[in-house]
């Protein structure tokens, strides 16, 4: 039996961005999957170097569409890190809502998404007609649907005025009520459930083996949110539940995200009551000292990583980040393995995948064949040469 | 004169043009309910309520540039289109659209229409071969392997209404029913239902050309006006599915007051909305589970509902 390549991407209505599998397939079944990513690398970390550190606030949000709340806290954390300040508490918790708020957006888009995958357009129509409103809740708040521009570095620029909280507590109410109704769709709907129990299991050891994180490695049982493990703002104030399920396929990726949203909603509704007046951000230098820092949060997508160096100029020296999608690429790989063709678009959504912030570079010599990565250093060389420094 | 009127009858009413007509009110209907059952509004500017909508998707397609892709074989991939149309449209011919057959009406001729939808599986699979694209032979497989899955509780639900009205022709079954066979033979009825969406490649069978997974499946190299006549062609085969059900299930053309055509065009429209609704309701099936759940459960449906006819038979004369 020979088997056939399948190239799905980087053009395929399944895959919405730029990205390339090479399914290896056997009639089928998956026998092998390579990924291959660099379609839409834009250099960002690099646009990091050449901004001002207020400007790297709007570019790391356009790091990714959907979770820029998070890339945007991480990077004010990370540089808050720097000039070691602490924000203001009613910033701290106006931090909190604005994020549970990107994730419910994104979660409840991503049901949708997985119902489109599925053939199930009736269920993508519903929960993307549901997720309007916490988009009019961002608007509300911050004047964008979905990029609120909300953090800066000390605190926050929007504040919720007394007159927001009662219509904020009023859309979460429906918003509850619809999650709780797409839950029992999840849970009760056969053709749902035919298409997406026991598909793309990913084993609790594998998951722990590969550094799944996010909802994927919750599915598979991990006890793993940075929301938990190292509370940042003030995330250990607030009494939510870490959601794992242990089927440990897409069922249950989809399950986590459902319950995560209610967890979420029940967040942004403890931080509403639990603020209380006061400052929402401090002033702080145009340039941050020398030092280097890093920051997490728990994006919707998993754990999200920032690094920054300064060495006292206006403009980062370094900026790094690494993006949930990019560790969750080998267990996707894993995942499709030994299933079929038509499994492919419910597992790789599984995920939640997100391109675009996943995308590096590698250096290849097509005629030589040769693949190489710059270190550091010749990455240096190269800049200091372009750049007329001298090395 | 008496071949005049033979020639209106099949070009023009209730002919080719009229089927042509009822084949873009269909597919309207259907974007329309699809719409509507997933809170949205459906094709809305071309003509009052988007009613002509169908009709500018396929002059819009017509104007296209018409690609014949290096590597496919020509002569298969350029013709299927046509072959795609004018089996529906010879099959269609068959139907009682006004209480008598538009072309000729033989003791038999059920038997012809159902191999003339199996030879539109047939076009498809050499269609989806003939691209030599993968996404299309893949397609194609699938196209091969559901048939196998819901012709033949299909056709078995055909046969137990047949067995009861003692006819296989289509005009004398569809004339000749005491009451609509919906309610003397529901199972069947059910099953030829669950059949037609697996035929009509719509959800949850759209297998073929599951859009999220093999992009539009055997359809992937076509563009332009052939695509434009296998959409067609789809629409047309949406007319002739639920006119046989309708001749079949719903007791044809036979209603009280209006005439018979109006009233075989309303229990088409029955159907489609009946179609739509299931189109909304599910999530697209794997290949493997719709070939299991034909055989586990349509089949013996079908078979019980083919001796539960006898049965029934015998009940009503004994009545």
């Amino acid at each position: 039996m020979s088997y056939y390549q399948v190239p799905i991407g980087p053009q395929h209505p399944a895959i919405k961005e730029a990205f390339q599998f090479n399914f290896i397939l056997d009639g089928e079944v998956i026998v092998d999957v390579k990924p291959r990513l660099g379609f839409v690398h834009r250099g960002i970390e690099k646009g990091m170097e050449l901004r001002t550190w207020v400007q790297g606030i709007f570019l790391a949000e356009r790091i990714c569409g959907i979770c820029n709340v998070p890339h945007t806290t991480c990077y004010c954390l990370a540089v808050e890190k720097l000039y070691d300040i602490d924000v203001p508490e009613r910033a701290k918790y106006l931090r909190i809502i604005i994020n549970e708020l990107n994730r419910i957006h994104s979660h409840l888009l991503w049901i949708g998404i997985l119902g489109m995958e599925l053939g199930f357009h009736t269920l993508f129509m519903y929960v993307w007609r549901d997720r309007e409103k916490v988009m009019d809740l961002v608007e509300m708040i911050s004047g964008n649907r979905v990029t609120p521009s909300m953090n800066c570095i000390g605190g926050v620029v929007y504040d919720i005025t007394p007159e927001m909280i009662p219509i904020i507590k009023r859309n979460l109410d429906y918003l509850e009520e619809r999650t709780k109704y797409y839950k029992s769709v999840l849970e009760e709907d056969p053709s749902i459930r035919a298409r997406t129990v026991d598909v793309g299991v990913l084993s609790t050891e594998k998951a722990l083996d590969l550094c799944a994180v996010g909802p994927t490695a919750r599915a598979s049982n991990v006890k793993s949110d940075v929301r938990f493990d190292d509370p940042y703002t003030l995330y250990d104030t607030i009494d939510f539940n870490l959601i794992t399920y242990d089927t440990c396929d897409v069922w249950g990726r989809a399950m986590v995200r459902v319950d995560e949203t209610l967890e979420s909603i029940s967040v942004v509704r403890q931080a509403l009551d639990k603020m209380r007046p006061g400052p929402i951000n401090v002033k702080v230098k145009r340039i941050p000292p020398v030092g280097e820092a890093t920051a997490r949060v728990e994006a919707p997508r998993g754990e999200l990583l920032h690094y920054v160096k300064s060495d006292g100029k206006e403009t980062p020296y370094r900026a790094k980040m690494r993006t949930p999608t990019m560790a969750n690429i080998p267990s996707l790989c894993e995942m499709l393995k030994g299933y079929h063709i038509a499994d492919i678009p419910a597992i790789v959504a599984s995920i939640d995948p997100c391109y675009c912030c996943t995308e590096r570079v590698i250096f290849i010599d097509p005629n030589r064949g040769e693949k190489w990565v710059w270190s550091y250093d010749e990455l240096r060389n190269y800049s200091r040469k372009y750049y007329g420094v001298g090395v | 004169m008496d071949n005049v009127f033979t020639l209106i009858r099949i070009f023009i009413f209730p002919g080719l043009l009229f089927l042509s007509i009822l084949a873009f009110l269909f597919e309207w209907i259907d974007r329309k309910a699809y719409a509507r059952f997933q809170n949205r509004i459906g094709p809305l500017y071309a003509g009052p309520s988007g009613i002509l909508q169908p009709i500018a998707d396929f002059i819009k397609l017509m104007g296209k540039e018409d690609i014949t892709p290096r590597y496919v074989d020509t002569l298969i991939f350029n013709n299927a289109p046509i072959f795609a149309v004018a089996i529906p449209f010879f099959a269609s011919l068959y139907l009682p659209l006004d209480g008598s057959p538009i072309l000729s009406s033989f003791e038999g001729d059920v038997v012809l229409l159902l191999t003339l939808m199996t030879l539109y599986t047939i076009i498809v699979f050499i269609a989806g071969w003939a691209s030599t694209n993968r996404f299309s032979t893949v397609g194609a497989a699938r196209a091969i392997l559901q048939f196998l899955a819901y012709e033949i509780p299909m056709f078995i639900s055909v046969a137990s209404v047949a067995v009861y009205v003692g006819s296989t022709s289509l005009t004398y079954i569809s004339m000749n029913q005491p009451v609509p066979m919906i309610l003397l033979q529901p199972i069947g009825f059910i099953v030829f239902i669950i059949s037609m969406q697996a035929e009509l490649e719509r959800i949850p069978f759209d297998i073929p050309e599951a859009e999220s997974e093999i992009v539009a499946g055997w359809l992937t190299e076509y563009c332009g006006p052939k695509l434009a006549f296998l959409r067609f062609a789809e629409d047309l085969r949406l007319v002739f599915c639920s006119g046989l059900a309708t001749a079949i299930f719903l007791a044809g053309g036979s209603g009280p007051i209006l005439p018979p055509v109006v009233w075989f065009v309303l229990k088409m429209i029955f159907i489609v909305l009946l179609s739509s609704y299931i189109r909304s309701l599910f999530a697209r099936f794997r290949i493997d589970q719709m070939v299991s759940g034909c055989w586990r459960y349509l089949i013996p449906l079908s078979i019980l509902q083919l001796i539960l006819t006898r049965f029934v038979e015998v009940g009503l004369r004994w009545l």
